[in-house]
Order: C-alpha cells, then structure tokens, then sequence
C-alpha cells in the first residue's frame, strides 16, 4: 500500500489494474530452478537437525536433542555473547574501512584511487584460511610486531592477539575487500543531481557525503550489513584459529568442540545451529524487504543523465591518498608481505635476523614440480568462470523481478538467500547424497562442482543484483515499454546494461571465492577431476606453512592475471555498451 | 490359457539353454566370483590377477595419503609395473573417504575398488562394509597388524610424541615423561590438537589401556590443571609448524616424524617419545560390491610388498612391513630403536574408546 501511496507518478501513469495472478511465469519457472537446486540441501540439512545419525551415514530415530544441546549445553551462553560482540566488531570495522575506501575511490579525485581495486582483488585471492595464518604470523607471539615491543617495552607488554580483539580486528579486516566491492558499485551508479543540489544549497562535502550519499546508497549498506553479519555469525576459521587459541567461544567452535572427534558423521549439532540461523534470516529479509518497499526513495539512476559526482578535493587529495596507501596496508600490504617473506624461508621460526639469510625457492620448485596445483589449474578456472557466469545473470533477473514486486517474486529472494547460512560442509554432504543418487551420471563430474558452488554463491550474486536493481529508477523501464519493448527485451537492452557495474564486481567476486572454496568440492569431486582447492586443503592439512605460503602467493599472482584480463574485457564491453 | 502356458514353457527352455550356454562357458574361462578373487590363494594367483586386471581395465583408489609425496609415487611405480590397469586416485581425509564410501554403497554407485587410511578401515568395518581378503604378503607381517577375519590389513605406522621448540624449551627441562607435564612451569604452555580421532581422545585412550582407567583418570584430572590449549583449526602437522613458530612451546601427542623433518632443515623443533607411546596403524580395505575385484587384490599385493611399502617409507611414512626399514631422517623416532614401550591401539580399539574419551576431554579439558 505504502508503495502505491508515495509512488504517485507511477499511479498516474499506469492504468488501473486489478488484483493480479499471485505468480507470474517467469516467477515459477525461476523458482521451479532454485527449488530444484536450493530444496536438497535444505532438506538435508533439516533432517539432519532433527534425525540421529547412524555411522554408516543414513538417518536414525527422530530427536530434537541436537536443539537441546545446543541452547543447554554449558558454554551456550557465553558462546552466543562472545558471537555477538565478535559478529558487530567484525561487521564494524569492514563497514567502516570497507565504506571509507568506496567513498574515497569512486567521489574524490585522490590520485592512485583506482588501485584499491587491485588491492581488492589481491585480498580476495588470497585463500581465507591463509589470510588467517598471515595475520597470526604478524600479530603471533613470535611475529615481527611483538618482537618489537619485546625490544623497546619489555617482554610484559606483548599484545595477545589470541583474544577477542584479535578475532574481531581479522575477521573484520579479512571482509574489507567485499564491503569495499558492494559500496563502490553503489556509489558508482548514484545520481550526481541530488549530491548537486546538496552542494548548491551550501552543504559541504562530508555532509553531502553522509546526508545524501549515504543515505541514498542505504540499501546498499544493509544488504552488507546483512551479509557481513551473517557470515560472522557462521564464521568458522579465524573463530577456530584465533579465538579457540585463546580459549574464546563462539556458537561454531562450540559447536565443532561439542560434536567432533569422535570420528563419527554427526552433523547433528551445527545442522540445528543452520536452521536456527536460516530462520534468523528469513526474519531479516523479511525486515529488509519492507524496507525496499519505499525503494523509490532510493531510486538514484534515472532518465536524466547520471553520472557519479567527483570531488576536487584539491590539497586534501594527498591525505586521503595516505588514508588508501594505510589501508591497502592494513587490509592486503601486511599479510601479503608476510606471505611472500614465509614462501621464501626453508621453515617459519618468526621474523629473525638468522631468518633473513635463509632465503631459498625450494617452496616454490617444488609447488611447480609434478602433481601439484598446476594440473588443476583449468579444471578450477573454468569452475569459477562457469559458477559467476551462471550466478550473476540469474540472480540479476531474479532481484529486478522481486524489487519490481512481480507477483510472488518476493520468493525467489528468500529462496536465493537460504544457502548463506549453511555450513558448506553440511552442503558438500548433502549434494554429495544428491548426485551420487541421480540417474545420470553428474556424481563426480566437475559440472557437479559447478551446480553446487552456484548455490553456494547464490546469496552474494542476490545481494549484489538486489541492491543495484534498487538504484534503477522505474521511469527508464517504463520509457521502454511505452515504446512497445516485452519485459524480456526491456530486462536484456535496459535493465542489464544499468547493472553493468554492480555485476561486474559480482561476478568478480563470485569467481575469487569459488575456485578457493575448499570444503564444498572435496567430497563432490572424483578420481580426475582435480581442482586446486582439493591441493590447497591437503596443504593446509599436511604441509608446512612455508609451502603453504608460496602457494599462496603464486595463486594471488594468478589471480591478479585472471582480474587484469576480466577488467579489460568489462571495459571494452562498457565502452560499447555505451 | 493354452497360449500363456506355451509362452511359459518355451521361456523355461530358453532359460535352461541359456543357463548351459553360461555355464559352459564359465567352465572353459574359469570365471570366479567377486570373493573367490579376493580370497584366490593358487600359486598362479599373480598371473589370474593380471589376467583379470587386463579385462578390468583400470581402479580407483580412495586413500589418505600425501598425493605428491605417496600416492603419485604408489600409482605411477603400480602402473610401470602393471601398464594395461589405469589407477584414477582420489585423495580426502579417512572421515571425508568413510562418507564418500558410505554414500556410494547406499547410493549402490560404488566407485572405490580400495580404500586406505587411518581410522576409515575401522569405520567401514563397523557399518559391516567391508569383505574379507587376501594377500599373501600379509603372512609377512606381525599378526597384530592384521585383522584375523581378514576385513583389514595395516599398511603404515604412526607414532605419537611431544613435539618441542628447542629455543624455548632447555634441553634439560625437556619433559621425559607423562609426570613432567604435570610441572607448574608448563601450565599454559602445553598444546594439543582436539578435532580428530587421533588427537585428544587417542592420547587419552592411550593412558587408559596402558594404565587402566583409575590411574588414567586420576593423572588426566592432574593435567587438565595445566590448561592445555586447545588447538582447534588444521592438522597435527600444523600445531608442529606453531610450536617452530614460537607460538606454543609444547605439543603434546603430534606425529614422531613430523619434528624430525623439520628439523633436518635446521628448526629449532625436536621429538620427545613418552611411555607408553601411543602407535596406530593406517589400513586398507574392501569395500562391498567393489567393481574391480582382480585389479584392486593386484593393488593391494603391490602396497603390501616390499617395493610398495618401500614407496611408503621414501614419502616420509613408516611402513608397516618389519623388513622395510623408515628412512634416515625419521628411523630414530621410532619407539623399538629408542627402547621406549609402545602401546599399540588396534583399530578396533581406537574405534571402540575414541567416544569415551572425547567424553573425558569434554568434562576436564574445556
């Protein structure tokens, strides 16, 4: 109601219309395939809340013990206050650093801004469980900072990064690269005449900044907070890592610490901890969804030409240079140093005067010596570029459908966002049930691989598409119907060129985090079908660091070649496009 | 009426003819079941094995070993020797392997002719998975390595230590037994690894089977005093690279083996063996309804031997053949040469009090 209410040009144009089908086809078609590929897992993961495992791995008696453990156990309490500040710290500082780095790369005139991007890129290459790693060498008790303070202040004043900050300050820092992606494209596609107007009405720019700006991108914001939340709540390595280290808990290493060891498959516990998480979020879509009900407020591409507002910033350009170069440094510089250092030493023994005589290639000769991640480096390409490329078009048509509020598309939301909150793990057992099931022989295919990471990755593509569908103005859709377009044709020529640029950073990155997703393929994949994840978990479970670090480091390299290329292409599709 | 029972007694004699015809025919070739090949004992057993594997074709291999350190070097020395079988391999965790295997018999898509790994023989034993075997190179080894139903054969040995940085641990404070640890100058020094099987809950079943379960509880009681760290993320080969890095000085209950390759490349890491030292064996099984009996019998003929276990030993494993000796590096780890009392805890044992002692780990130790 409200949206007809304040939408009165739209009113006034459209003819009256009567209550509608509750869902339009393209609506059931879209939801018939995300229910084909979404509802396995989500059953799966569902009984296995509810259903005692047997050890051969199928379903025994109905329970609802794992909900009992899991809300009576003796550290639940503590676990569910430690989660939540740890889920706001982390959520805060991405936001903040994430927004501030978007703000000074696409609104001001800072010079060099356009690197952020690679930086971006960088930070998304490198495997998270690594990134971790890096931060832990850096901020460890042997690690070069604490060795510092040793040396000027004395052995009591050593930081313990094996504590609550610590956690919060990686795993914030870690997710920089994803607020950093999602604002920009915000900020790239908002309408400089409102900004304009704010200028001219004698506003300066941070107030124009935070007034307009902000606000009009506030969508935007909460699909990241929304994400950035959600992911911390069901965050495991650095909680694993850090926290456990330190005798810190939250809800997952409580879990993990309550249901493993044992030897035996029970996903028992964490699958209740999935449902209770799905169910949280389907309350938090719910809520943001009658946000985007007023989405005409945050209608920012319009008929009239826009173009993002840039800022002469004019001396203060050097101090918002320093502010990138600062956190280029904290968020990519620092861990990145301390992988290339690691990869280059026979063994890691902290940041020594010794250590820096032993610098040898052997990590790296034998990374590229047979069998190693170089026979995989196809297999994994092509996952990555198939599972963004089937993911951002998809959700793309499925977010202009449920923000246009076609009937029942409100669906497809909810459905694309379900997979967020599972445990890829939990995932990998479920499909790995799916597919060696099906008739056709998928089981053990790399086309397997590919469904599953799309669903896993959907929720990112949805969130991405959703809040750039927002910012489109209705009028440009309209102008295209009036001159007699289909809904398809007006979707593909209008609608899709206009989210060029939050697609692109989607696809981007949906790409980095599929080929390094370790836990969803590994059991998916069979005898052949190698994928360098596989290689990097095997590593992570057997290697040393130092050869973890060189692979690291040269999978970063690779990545910044696949990201160069990708840029060039998008923008010889921009420029035509244009 | 007339009709069906015409129809009836015309498919009866094609039936018959047809049931001849086969067993003619499996007279002249000598066709064996699945089992009989698993458990074919003739002295031409290589050569009906080759035989059988040339029709095969190929095998897949589910196993826990290091891919580029072991499993490469085991297939590509297996298929020198034996070039008309192709071996696809696939590599995971024993946890990870049991629930492939798991979902491919229930599923009844097997893909594994052989499995292999520490702690997934005793997993698929258990969901009654497994089928008996044969090798006759298991007559070789020492029958506690052997399971006497024949549903599993050891492979390779693991042995269970302290692992210790040398710079912040004096060689003469090194602790030299379980006792030692209780000292309150390694309270919140002490780390161990708490995900897996053969982390906490096999360093607590060690001291119950060797010491009973009063003395072990009342020596556990002591130690959950110390606060151990509970190393929660990565491998017990990644706790090692921790304490190298300064961040622990002291890892309880990590592989012997994996110090010592450090330290050949100068770290300041080193092994401690403790009595009883807790020893485990990596085995291998046959899982039911496996598709390329004669190839997978060849595979496991080929790890049990002594070129094969060879192959294990070169990849920094011990093998569990008595008359292939580990490599240099890693031979002073192991408890028989240092004259230090192992206690080895059979699969079924480690299976059997892995639960319990979890439980141990889950009232004392967090």
């Amino acid at each position: 109601m409200s949206q007809i209410a304040s939408s009165s040009p739209d009113i006034a144009l459209a003819p009256p219309r009567r209550r509608g089908p509750r869902f339009s086809l393209p609506v059931i078609i879209l939801s018939a395939i995300l229910l084909v590929l979404i509802l396995p897992p989500t059953i799966f993961l569902v009984k296995v809340s509810f259903y005692t495992t047997k050890p051969d791995g199928s379903f025994g008696d109905l329970t609802l013990k794992y909900y009992q453990q899991l809300f009576t156990g003796r550290f639940f309490f503590s676990s569910l206050i430690n989660t939540t500040i740890y889920a706001i710290g982390s959520a805060f500082i991405a936001i903040l650093l994430g927004t501030l780095q978007a703000i000074i790369v696409e609104r001001t005139n800072t010079p060099g801004r356009k690197w952020v991007f690679l930086g971006a890129v960088i930070s998304l290459g490198i495997p998270h469980v690594l990134y971790t790693v890096a931060w832990l060498l850096i901020l460890g008790r042997s690690g070069p900072i604490n060795s510092v303070i040793d040396h000027t202040f004395g052995h009591q004043a050593a930081i313990n990064v094996y504590s609550m900050w610590g956690m919060t300050l990686i795993e914030g820092v870690g997710f920089v690269p994803l607020t950093f992606l999602l604002m920009s494209s915000v900020l790239r596609s908002t309408d400089a005449s409102f900004e304009e107007a704010s200028m001219m009405s004698g506003a300066k720019p941070t107030r124009t900044f935070w007034s307009i700006t902000l606000r009009m991108g506030l969508p935007g914001v909460m699909a990241l907070l929304l994400l950035v939340f959600i992911r911390a709540f069901e965050s495991f390595e650095v909680p694993a890592l850090v926290g456990l280290a330190g005798n810190i808990n939250v809800l997952t290493t409580n879990i993990y610490q309550s249901s493993k060891g044992t030897g035996a498959m029970d996903y028992g516990q964490s699958g209740a901890y999935s449902v209770c998480l799905l169910l949280i979020v389907v309350g938090l879509l719910y809520w943001y969804n009658r946000l985007s009900r007023h989405a005409h407020q945050y209608q920012t591409i319009t008929g009239k030409g826009y173009r993002p507002r840039v800022i002469n910033l004019g001396k203060m350009r050097y101090f918002t240079a320093a502010a990138l170069i600062l956190m280029f440094m904290l968020v990519t510089g620092l861990p990145l140093v301390m992988l290339v250092f690691t990869s280059l030493q026979p063994f890691y023994e902290g940041v020594t005067p010794e250590s820096f005589s032993r610098f040898t290639l052997e990590n790296y000769r034998v990374l590229m010596g047979p069998g190693s991640f170089r026979d995989s480096i196809w297999n994994t390409l092509i996952l990555g570029a198939s599972t963004s490329t089937f993911v951002v078009p998809f959700t793309a048509l499925c977010a202009w459908l449920a923000v246009r509020r076609k009937p029942g598309a409100w669906v497809l939301d909810q459905i694309a966002t379900a997979p967020l909150v599972m445990p890829a793990i939990v995932m990998s057992v479920a499909f790995l049930y799916v597919f060696v099931n099906l008739p056709i022989p998928l089981y053990g295919t790399l086309l397997s691989v590919i469904l599953a990471s799309s669903v896993r990755f959907m929720p990112y593509g949805m969130r991405y598409a959703y809040a750039g569908v927002l910012q489109i103005h209705r009028e440009l859709e309209d102008a295209s119907s009036t001159s007699g377009a289909r809904q398809g044709n007006t979707f593909l020529r209008i609608v899709l060129p206009l989210l060029a640029a939050a697609m692109i950073s989607s696809w981007l990155f949906i790409f980095l985090l599929a080929v390094q997703a370790v836990s969803l393929p590994l059991l998916l994949v069979g005898p052949g079908t190698e994928i360098v994840a596989v290689t990097l978990f095997d590593l992570w479970q057997n290697g040393q660091v130092t050869e973890l670090a060189s692979m690291g480091i040269t999978w970063v390299s690779l990545m910044i070649v696949v990201s160069a290329c990708f840029h060039f292409v998008t923008r010889r599709y921009q420029v035509m496009a244009s | 009426m007339i009709l069906q029972n015409r129809k009836r007694r015309t498919a009866a004699i094609t039936a018959c003819l047809a049931a001849m015809l086969t067993g003619v025919a499996a007279g002249t070739s000598r066709a064996l079941t699945t089992e009989e090949v698993l458990n074919y004992k003739g002295a031409d057993r290589e050569q009906v094995l080759i035989d059988g594997a040339k029709k095969e074709g190929q095998i897949v291999f589910y196993c826990a070993l290091i891919v580029t350190q072991a499993l490469r070097p085991i297939a590509d020395g297996f298929m020198k020797k034996y070039p008309f079988v192709k071996v696809s391999y696939w590599r995971g965790e024993s946890e990870a392997i049991a629930q492939k295997l798991m979902a491919e018999i229930k599923a009844n898509n097997l893909q594994a002719d052989l499995v292999e790994g520490t702690g997934v023989g005793e997993i698929v034993v258990q969901a009654g998975q497994a089928v008996p075997f044969y090798s006759p190179k298991l007559e070789e080894f020492p029958t506690e390595y052997r399971d006497s139903r024949g549903l599993w054969a050891a492979t390779r040995l693991s042995y269970f230590a302290l692992g210790y940085n040398t710079k912040l641990v004096p060689i003469d404070k090194v602790p030299k037994s379980y006792d030692d640890l209780l000292d309150p100058m390694w309270k919140g020094k002490l780390s161990w690894r708490i995900e897996s099987a053969s982390g906490t809950p096999l360093f607590i079943t060690n001291l119950r089977l060797a010491w009973g379960e009063d003395r072990a509880r009342a020596y556990l009681k002591k130690l959950a005093e110390q606060k151990i760290v509970n190393f929660g993320s990565g491998s017990a080969r990644t706790l090692v690279d921790r304490v190298m890095a300064g961040e622990y000085p002291i890892a309880m209950n990590i592989f012997a083996h994996h110090p010592q390759i450090s330290k050949q490349k100068g770290a300041p890491v080193d092994t401690k063996l403790l009595e009883p030292t807790a020893t485990t064996a990596g085995t291998m099984v046959v899982p039911k309804g496996v598709r390329h009996p004669y190839g997978a019998m060849l595979l496991a003929d080929f790890l049990l031997s002594k070129d094969g276990q060879a192959l294990l030993a070169n990849a920094e494993y011990f093998p569990a053949r008595p008359d292939v000796p580990p490599i240099d590096a890693i031979s002073h780890v192991v408890p028989r040469t240092l004259g230090v009392k192992d206690n080895f805890v059979s699969p079924e044992n480690l299976n059997k009090y892995t639960e319990s002692s979890e439980a141990i780990y889950q009232e004392l130790f967090r």
